[in-house]
């Protein structure tokens, strides 16, 4: 009689304790899916090495030796949100494609809504992904150099040979890492320099100063606290860092690029001259000033806790400026801010003409690579040549349809209604990597940009930074420490919530110490300026 | 060698039963037990090249991380403190609602209490979070707007640490009341009616049918939940504490957890094997636990223990 219930209760042990172990690791989760398709990505990356290898073996569709025998669905990833009319826009892209590449698509969006996670689960899950963005903000050098992307050098010619010529050589060299090309750059050439943006309609009205540097800018701000005690002068969020810190430092502290990570301190005129910003004097006079901003209450109290992006409360009215956007998305902002308040103004001040000098954005700031987990490589990038260099594959997927979504006139974009009953905007897509300087529609108002950026032309200096490729595996976990101190002792500096700065950096500090920032910061500035050495940059 | 033929003759004797019993073991195989091969991942380099059992074995490096910032413990004492109030209030809480609503003798008022009650546990903790911060946010939040309104001053909730520990726990109970409470509602009704009349003919007053009839018979129950949520124990409450406190590094000394600070931390350095080591600990402290719960309970009482 014992016995049974022995064994009964033995097996229920198993069960309960199995429930209990698989339950607990919230990201146990993640590996799970891990370690069924762990397998994928190597297995994938054959076939493009044997194609390659043999490329008379295949080609018998196309003329530039594609097989296109088997049809495929291609999985295309791109950040931030998907227009209404995607599904519209996709059917005709596809109708096209399956003729053409013998190939459809289907386009995914991650929302701007945890992106970065998203993005990384994305290109290590092992899930079969053929086209995905890349930038130097979602770390293209890190990843290229992990091994995430397949290098393109061997495909290109055989795949994409129109796309290969349309970008020019000194593009795909910068995008090069660790000599091997493993990104699609967009070659429209423009500046993604940050800028004042501001309410230029209030600033007429009080006859307050034009921001041009940070004591102008916060006197505008106290001008705009002044004459709107309802509005709140700065637009701000709880990503601190990105938003107010970086930025800040952009225009205050002549950063040779950014975002620099792990509170190191890098100028653009002295770039061999590495040092800690963190617990710097310059640091706690930066911290200073936006502890004042907060004081004044310049943006909320409760920063931290506010999830809007951005630009939202620039177009509904409920802030009057941001401290830092680039020329494009200020135009965006102000476009979408006149659609519903025609009366209203937006004004811009780049940052350059205060700094006396722009950086053109760098090729890899937007590009398209093909992940390891893909299994079509090669029709992934004949479609690429498409959205790029074939122009009805590139207004559609940029504009959306003509007549339906937009109208030409006087070689000006017009889009037809508005933000909200337009169901694809100019743009919609987040198109910045397959944008074409010869098909390109802009809106009248871009005019304004366009002479931002011949403005900007006229002062231009190479971008010495976004070609540098950091490894951080040496440093890892002293790394993940570190953002963990980051986030809890830096960020109510960076959002000017610490009442006695001295002590506020001198307590981040000791953690940043603790967890090991001293080995982070040597091991970047070994790379650094073993970069600049390699580059003949001084 | 005898309990081995035991088991075999076991098997024979009650093959029906083991063969209905047959797709729950496999359904656990599968899902559970399987999966437990990607522990493997908290030993090795991740790398995009090569599969799991071709990566570079590193030993303990991955877990380096969790100790190097020096705050484990406080996580751990955070984790375990805040699920052992959830425990303890919430099944204290439940069993009181419930005996005060099996107690009620008006029907309509009783299905409404207990729907009231059980409505908050289907609100998102995404809709919590925009509540919460519509109610504390200093310039505009209902608490402060109120306190404006009677000439007080306004309370910065969001930068003062320890509110956080009430308001986090209240959340919690707010939300998991109705249904830990359904649980005991239905043990009560389970209760056979007898022991009362009995009662109430020895002349027991309502507390005391309460204090000793119903309280001692919904203990078995008291003690099963318990060891299911020890079990779980570490793994908090991931979605109440990110979406109510998300980047805000001022109130983290209070309300960090595991969960949480793992999440943060492999935000930027997305590494496998880092997370995997961090699910790892996670679970081998909560298997610890409930053995040794288990143990204690047993020596206490064989019939109350799980196993």
């Amino acid at each position: 009689m014992h016995k049974p219930q022995k064994t009964v209760s033995l097996l229920l042990t198993v069960l309960l304790v199995g429930a209990a172990l698989s339950g607990c690791s919230g990201s146990g989760d993640k590996n799970d899916g891990e370690a069924s398709q762990g397998a994928s990505p190597s297995a994938s990356a054959k076939p493009s090495e044997s194609a390659s290898a043999s490329p008379e073996a295949s080609g018998s569709a196309s003329p530039s030796g594609l097989d296109t025998s088997k049809h495929v669905e291609l999985q295309f990833y791109m950040l931030g949100d998907a227009p209404k009319d995607l599904g519209i826009i996709q059917a005709e892209i596809n109708k096209m494609a399956e003729s053409e590449l013998n190939a459809t698509v289907k386009f995914n969006y991650t929302s701007w809504t945890d992106w970065d996670q998203k993005y990384k689960l994305l290109l290590s899950s092992g899930q079969p992904i053929d086209l995905i963005f890349t930038a130097d903000w979602t770390q293209y050098q890190a990843y290229a150099k992990k091994g995430a992307f397949l290098p393109l050098d061997e495909l290109l010619p055989k795949a994409s040979p129109k796309l290969q010529a349309f970008v020019p050589q000194d593009m795909w060299d910068a995008v090069k890492i660790d000599g091997k090309i493993y990104t699609v750059p967009a070659t429209f050439k423009e500046y993604v320099t940050n800028g004042f943006v501001y309410r230029e309609d209030l600033r007429e009205k009080y006859n307050l100063p034009v921001p041009k540097d940070i004591a102008s800018f916060e006197a505008y701000l106290d001008g705009i606290k002044k004459n709107e005690p309802d509005m709140q002068p700065l637009s701000m969020n709880s990503d601190v860092k990105t938003n107010l810190m970086d930025v800040f430092r952009e225009i205050n502290d002549d950063t040779v690029g950014g975002p620099l990570p792990y509170g190191i301190g890098i100028k653009y005129n002295k770039p061999t001259e590495v040092y800690s910003y963190w617990g710097s004097d310059e640091m706690k006079a930066d911290l200073t000033v936006i502890q004042r901003w907060q004081q004044k209450g310049f943006f909320a109290k409760n920063v931290l806790n506010v999830k809007d992006t951005m630009q939202a409360p620039i177009v509904s009215g409920k802030a009057a400026a941001m401290l830092g956007d680039n020329p494009n998305r200020f135009n965006d902002t102000q476009l979408k801010m006149q659609s519903s308040h025609p009366d209203w103004k937006l004004g811009y001040y780049p940052f350059p003409l205060t700094r006396g000098f722009a950086t053109p954005v760098h090729p890899i700031h937007n590009g398209f690579a093909i992940p390891k987990s893909s299994k079509n490589p090669e029709r992934a990038l004949a479609f690429y040549e498409k959205m790029v260099t074939d122009k009805r594959y590139n207004q559609l997927t940029q504009y959306g349809i003509e007549g339906k979504n937009y109208t030409v006139k006087d070689g000006y974009y017009k889009m037809i209604g508005d933000s909200t009953s337009n169901g694809f905007g100019r743009e919609g897509m987040n198109g910045w990597a397959w944008r074409n300087p010869e098909f390109m529609l802009f809106d009248k108002s871009f005019d304004g940009v366009k002479e931002i950026f011949a403005e900007l032309d006229k002062i231009q200096k190479p971008d010495i930074f976004t070609g540098f490729a950091e490894d951080y595996t040496p440093y890892q976990a002293e790394r993940a420490a570190l953002e963990q101190v980051e986030k809890q002792y830096f960020y109510p500096l960076y959002a000017g919530l610490v009442k006695n700065v001295d002590e506020g950096m001198k307590t981040a500090m000791d953690k940043a110490k603790q967890a090991g920032l001293e080995k982070v910061q040597e091991g970047y500035k070994k790379q650094w300026l073993e970069y600049t050495a390699a580059n003949g940059i001084q | 060698m005898r309990t081995r033929r035991g088991f075999v003759h076991e098997l024979s004797k009650n093959r029906l039963m083991f063969l209905m019993l047959l797709p729950v073991i496999v359904f656990f195989l599968i899902n559970s037990y399987l999966p437990m091969v990607g522990i493997y991942y908290a030993f090795t380099r991740f790398d995009f090249n090569t599969s799991l059992f071709d990566s570079e074995f590193v030993g303990f490096e991955n877990f380096k991380f969790l100790w190097k910032s020096g705050i484990l413990t406080k996580l751990t004492l955070n984790t375990l403190g805040y699920n052992l109030a959830f425990i303890v209030l919430g099944n204290a809480l439940a069993i009181a609602a419930a005996i005060l609503l099996s107690e009620l003798k008006l029907k309509w008022f009783k299905k409404l209490t207990q729907s009231i009650l059980f409505l908050p546990y289907f609100i998102s903790f995404v809709i919590l979070s925009v509540i919460v911060y519509n109610l504390f946010n200093y310039e505009s939040g209902f608490l402060n707007t109120l306190l404006k309104g009677l000439n007080m001053e306004p309370i910065d909730v969001y930068n003062t640490p320890w509110m956080w520990i009430p308001l986090i726990i209240l959340f919690y109970l707010w939300k998991n009341l109705g249904y830990s409470m359904v649980i005991y509602l239905a043990a009560i009704t389970g209760i056979s009616d007898e022991y009362y009349e009995a009662a109430k003919i020895d002349g027991a007053n309502i507390f005391q049918r309460v204090w000793h009839i119903t309280v001692p018979m919904l203990k078995t129950t008291f003690v099963v939940l318990l060891l299911f949520a020890l079990g779980s124990i570490m793994k908090g409450q991931f979605d109440l504490f990110y979406q109510l406190i998300g980047n805000n590094g001022v109130l983290y000394n209070t309300t960090d957890i595991l969960d949480t600070y793992v999440y943060r931390s492999l935000k930027v350095t997305f590494d496998i094997g880092m997370a995997t080591s961090a699910g790892v600990y996670q679970s081998v402290f909560g298997f610890v636990l409930v053995m040794t719960v288990n143990y204690i309970i047993r020596k206490i009482n064989e019939d109350y223990a799980l196993f």
